[in-house]
């Protein structure tokens, strides 16, 4: 910009931040509004004879006067520049959309920055309030949000049982081992699978089989809590991490889970299928020094269980239950 | 007989800058100490009847600097000249016994004023025609190290800043030294690892353009932290997350903002401002998303810290600057240095 400006080029600076499509307002230190261009004239239906010399807090019932309020003090006092992202406030003036047909938003997102302006006096200064259009960006990062979330459920989950998969249930395992490890936290791990699930299979064909696990993870599921980690360990076979819990409260869960199976009746392509669960599970102590450890751990508890006459559960034991 | 006086500061930048600004004909014997341990020696020494000190050192800073004369009864008039303008950093120096507290970058006429003020040039009236005679200091012959020239333009940058977030949050900022470094592109984020200790940081980014000098400010911040500083803004003990990313924002304007328009005055540039980006929330500070390094390609960085200490709150704002503006900033740094 030239630094002495003729009157001529006074009318064209004008329709320059007049129709420039970016929302241009200027208020003085009373926060009432000196300059309104052509953008905010027709996103917000107020002509810029209207909008001279009223307050800018209360020129729209949208805006959200605490949070302007505070930016204007902030650009006014510490004369620095205040920007504002969709993410804060979606808007500043809720204008529509510029695609009110074919857009997936009814309003108009917008990033805004508050702007001093210099005062000749070096007194308060006007404020220079500018707003940018952008709708089509955070549209699609909601939508890959969206997106993302959907695809970091299906890369978690077990397709058929919706329990977490091996390499997820690995992963939330692994954390909650190192978490017991630095504050101490007592948990435990149980391990179980369906007993002789091969026979279910030759007896009643593959589908029917498939129906007996996914009654028997909507089972567990809710049995478990929130923060307990429930996976599909591998074909028949599941594996729980049962947070802040100790042996006590893992025998009891292991019990109610067999208790539950045992009593469950699975009807499908009419098959009417009864089966039943043996168990193993180890209490997180200083000994354990990995997850492996843990796993193996549960898991020859589990062998015990088999190998004692299936449909019981069995709390690992060093002394008696070899690894 | 020529009066003795002293100037401490750990930057070799800062004691050029000061030396200079020293009124003309002052008969003076101007000694130089890079630390408070290396100042208390000098000062035993009577070298030091007026003493220039620094806040913000390594081995033993100005505040302790203070302490030990005062308790030991040292004789020397101290007058403190730091980049740290927060109204607490000046009422502390005052408190511990310093005459007045001048600001960085010093200006040669207000440090005359207040010289003039306490009487100290009194010696000046009269006739003598001696200059300030440097004594003692070879560093003023030797080419100084450019990064501190970084160090100290960000040193009062980021004391700039400081206040303005004291100011804000009615509190008083830590400012350690901050450190400059020139790396390899594909270097970034393993100093970025090494400068953020935290596990999980909330990043905010904002590019800045202008002069021939480009590059993204980056604020680094705890998450945990961010719900100790709502709480300070606040005053309440009940917040939610909207408070918490409105606080994020705004701590990043005024970090950055602050920052950036301390460092573009001290260099007389201009830059345009892009709008601050959300990097991540609640993120491993190495696994925020940079760009692919060109081969050869190098990046200027400088690494400021804030912290609250009694609250245990610490940010981390980062200045990383495009390889293709380091011969411009090296030869505004050079001027500055001359």
């Amino acid at each position: 910009m030239p630094q002495h400006v003729e009157i001529s080029d006074v009318h064209w600076m004008v329709d320059a931040l007049q129709s420039i499509e970016v929302g241009l307002v200027v208020v003085d230190s009373d926060y009432r509004v000196v300059a309104w261009n052509g953008f905010m004239e027709h996103h917000s239906g107020i002509r810029s004879t209207q909008a001279m010399g009223r307050e800018l807090l209360s020129l729209t019932p949208d805006m959200p006067v605490d949070w302007v309020q505070r930016q204007l003090e902030a650009v006014s006092t510490l004369k620095i520049p205040v920007y504002s992202t969709w993410k804060q406030h979606p808007y500043l003036f809720r204008f529509k959309s510029y695609r009110p047909i074919t857009g997936k938003s009814d309003f108009m997102y917008q990033n805004v920055t508050f702007q001093p302006l210099s005062a000749v006096d070096g007194g308060a200064p006007n404020i220079c309030i500018t707003l940018y259009d952008v709708t089509a960006v955070a549209v699609s990062e909601q939508a890959m949000k969206v997106l993302n979330d959907e695809l970091a459920f299906l890369s978690r989950t077990d397709r058929m049982t919706q329990m977490f998969n091996r390499g997820y249930w690995e992963e939330m395992a692994t954390h909650e081992f190192k978490r017991c490890q630095r504050y101490g936290n007592v948990s435990s791990l149980v391990m179980f699978d369906i007993d002789h699930f091969k026979a279910v299979n030759d007896t009643y064909g593959h589908q029917v089989g498939d129906e007996v696990i996914r009654a028997l993870s909507r089972l567990v599921k809710e049995m478990v809590r929130d923060s307990d980690l429930a996976g599909r360990y591998g074909g028949e076979e599941f594996a729980v991490v049962l947070c802040d819990t100790a042996a006590a409260g893992a025998a009891q869960f292991c019990e109610r889970a067999r208790a539950a199976i045992e009593a469950m009746v699975v009807e499908a392509l009419g098959e009417t299928v009864k089966f039943t669960i043996s168990l193993g599970f180890s209490e997180i102590n200083s000994d354990v020094g990995s997850l492996e450890t843990w796993l193996k751990q549960a898991d020859a508890a589990l062998y015990y269980s088999k190998e004692n006459g299936r449909n019981k559960s069995t709390q690992f034991d060093a002394d008696r239950i070899p690894l | 007989m020529p009066v003795p006086i002293l100037i401490c500061d750990d930057s070799g930048f800062a004691r050029k800058q000061l030396a200079r600004s020293l009124p003309q004909n002052w008969d003076v014997e101007v000694n130089f100490a890079a630390n408070g341990v290396e100042a208390i020696t000098a000062i035993k020494d009577d070298k030091a009847d007026i003493l220039f000190l620094d806040l913000n050192m390594p081995v033993m800073d100005g505040y302790q600097v203070l302490e030990a004369i005062r308790s030991q009864d040292l004789p020397t008039l101290v007058i403190v000249v730091s980049g740290d303008v927060q109204p607490e950093a000046r009422e502390r120096v005052i408190g511990l016994g310093a005459l007045d507290f001048i600001k960085k970058p010093i200006d040669s006429d207000k440090l005359l004023e207040i010289l003039e003020q306490y009487g100290i040039l009194q010696e000046l009236d009269g006739s003598s025609s001696s200059a300030p005679h440097i004594i003692d200091a070879p560093e003023l012959e030797l080419e100084l190290d450019i990064n501190e020239g970084y160090q100290e333009v960000a040193n009062v940058a980021m004391g700039q800043a400081a206040d303005l977030l004291a100011r804000l949050l009615h509190v008083f900022i830590e400012l350690p030294i901050p450190q400059v470094h020139k790396i390899a592109c594909d270097q970034l984020p393993g100093r970025v690892q090494e400068a953020i200790t935290a596990e999980k940081v909330s990043v905010v980014g904002q590019g800045f353009v202008g002069s021939g000098v480009a590059g993204e400010a980056l604020l680094f911040i705890e998450e945990g932290d961010l719900t100790g500083l709502a709480q300070l803004i606040d005053h309440q003990s009940e917040h939610d997350a909207a408070l918490e990313l409105d606080l994020l924002m705004e701590v990043a304007n005024i970090l950055i903002g602050a920052c950036m328009a301390g460092f573009a005055e001290q260099l007389d540039l201009k830059f345009s401002m892009g709008h601050p980006a959300i990097l991540g929330r609640d993120i491993a500070a190495m696994d925020m998303p940079f760009k692919a390094c060109e081969s050869g390609e190098r990046l200027l960085t400088i690494e400021i810290r804030y912290g609250i200490k009694d609250k245990r709150i610490n940010c981390t704002l980062l200045l990383v600057f495009t390889g293709d503006s380091i011969d411009t900033l090296d030869d505004l740094i050079n001027l500055l240095m001359e």
